[in-house]
């Protein structure tokens, strides 16, 4: 379960900054998952991170009933001036694992399926390669809930169909609050919606609901 | 499977230490071709290439209660010691940025890490130093070793305060590095590495005993020879006053700008 409460967040750039998320609480219950749709800029992005403990909030709280991954995304999480192996090796220790690495190893490359690049610099990968070390290296660990930025939208078609069924493997036992614009991957993986526009959120039981309201905020 | 449930605080930061450490190690070593072997041979390098230039210039000044080429290997191994910390832990947030999405890692880590891992290094180089000169017939061998280690241990925070007050400047304030790298300098100079303080006039020697390496790498250099006479008005709680004080203000500042060092 994770509960947001009355969570601000602005960036302050030179000229001061609006509110991005003003004033959102919410409750995810255990073992729902959910899809954050709404334009760019409405805070989807901002709020995963909140929701991932990656950034503090201005005001209001995230409360973590659960473990919880880091956002799995394209925005970064891999030194780039190190192996994938060294990335992996590096965050197996940081989350005590240091005993498992050669089993979290072969996990991660049984996913990831990217050959002798794991032993080159992330620097060096295509944003598929990127995505697909990012996802398998959270699928080796057991978290209850998992946060995916946009990390599918760059696999191809066989990236995305072992994604989608690694999470189907864990339901009832892990869930994934995503951000995405592929709204088959949403209808695939997500029941519930939270929709974002104007720094609120809305909740939707069905994120069909979620969908379909923001196709009528586009004025579609 | 790993489970993250039931650690508490204090082995979590154990655990991200030991991965922090292991990283800036593994980049340090695998920075380019020679990386490792210059890693030690740049500090030695910098030191036998004063000692030579001083010997050549002729001149050796007499130090009072210590050989002059001596003398000069302790100095400049503590001043580097400081240096190093200060310039790279000033570097470590940026050079870590990415870590940071693991909510487990926080700035000050990679900085305090880092401050680790280079006196490590410039320990090393210390003993390898006073192995070399000893071999060389140089009388290097400390008289007090429990003293050089307490004193070397007093920069060592010293330098990592420093780093930790030094890296919030530079990302807070980017204009601050330019400054940062350019009092180092002066810096050299004025901490009686290289110049005994005993030769500036007493006007000058007045204010130049602000500056607590100078309190530092005298009472370093004390626990190295017997009979040194140390600066007038060198004083261990001053010392103590400036280590315990530049580690309480970067821890601060680190909590106090910990979401901007993060963003930024």
């Amino acid at each position: 379960m994770i509960e947001v409460s009355h969570l601000y967040k602005r960036y302050h750039g030179p000229f001061g900054g609006d509110w991005v998320l003003n004033d959102i609480s919410f409750t995810i219950p255990r073992n729902v998952s959910v899809g954050i749709v709404g334009r760019n800029g409405a805070g989807k992005s901002t709020l995963l991170r909140l929701i991932g403990g990656m950034d503090t909030p201005d005001r209001g709280s995230v409360t973590r009933h659960c473990r919880v991954s880091w956002p799995i995304g394209l925005g970064g999480g891999f030194q780039g001036s190190m192996t994938g192996r060294q990335n992996v090796k590096f965050v197996a220790r940081i989350h005590g694992g240091n005993d498992r690495i050669p089993d979290l190893i072969e996990k991660v490359q049984d996913f990831a399926e990217i050959g002798k690049a794991f032993d080159q610099p992330v620097k060096t990968y295509s944003s598929g390669m990127r995505s697909r070390l990012a996802f398998g290296l959270s699928l080796a660990f057991n978290f209850d809930v998992y946060l995916s930025d946009e990390a599918t939208a760059v696999g191809d078609v066989a990236f995305k169909k072992k994604a989608t069924q690694a999470f189907r493997d864990r339901v009832g036992q892990a869930s994934i609050i995503m951000v995405s614009h592929q709204e088959g991957m949403l209808k695939d993986l997500c029941q519930a919606g939270i929709l974002l526009q104007e720094g609120q959120a809305l909740w939707f039981d069905d994120i069909k609901d979620a969908i379909n309201q923001y196709h009528e905020s586009l004025g579609k | 499977m790993t489970e993250a449930t039931s650690r508490n605080p204090w082995q979590v930061t154990a655990h991200v230490w030991h991965a922090l450490f292991l990283r800036e190690a593994m980049a340090r070593v695998t920075a380019d071709r020679i990386a490792w072997f210059w890693l030690l041979a740049e500090p030695i390098a910098h030191v036998l290439l004063l000692v030579g230039v001083r010997t050549m210039i002729g001149r050796v000044r007499i130090i009072p209660g210590a050989e002059f080429i001596p003398w000069l290997v302790v100095g400049v191994t503590s001043f580097i010691l400081f240096r190093n910390q200060m310039t790279k832990g000033m570097h470590a947030i940026s050079a870590n940025r990415a870590l940071f999405a693991y909510r487990q890692v926080h700035p000050a880590d990679t900085v305090l890490v880092r401050s680790g891992l280079e006196g490590t290094l410039s320990s090393i180089v210390m003993i390898i130093l006073v192995c070399v000169f000893t071999l060389l017939g140089q009388d290097i061998i400390p008289v007090d070793p429990m003293k050089v280690m307490g004193f070397w241990v007093l920069i060592w925070l010293f330098g990592m305060g420093t780093g930790l007050i030094s890296s919030v400047l530079v990302t807070v304030l980017p204009e601050s590095q330019k400054f940062l790298s350019m009092i180092m300098l002066p810096l050299y100079f004025l901490s009686g590495v290289m110049i005994p303080i005993q030769y500036f006039p007493h006007g000058i020697r007045e204010y130049l005993m602000y500056n607590p390496l100078v309190h530092a790498i005298e009472f370093v250099r004390s626990g190295f020879f017997e009979g040194y006479r140390m600066v007038d008005g060198v004083s261990v709680l001053y010392l103590g006053y400036w280590v315990v004080g530049a580690l309480l203000l970067g821890l601060l500042l680190q909590v106090r700008f910990k979401s901007r060092l993060m963003s930024e």
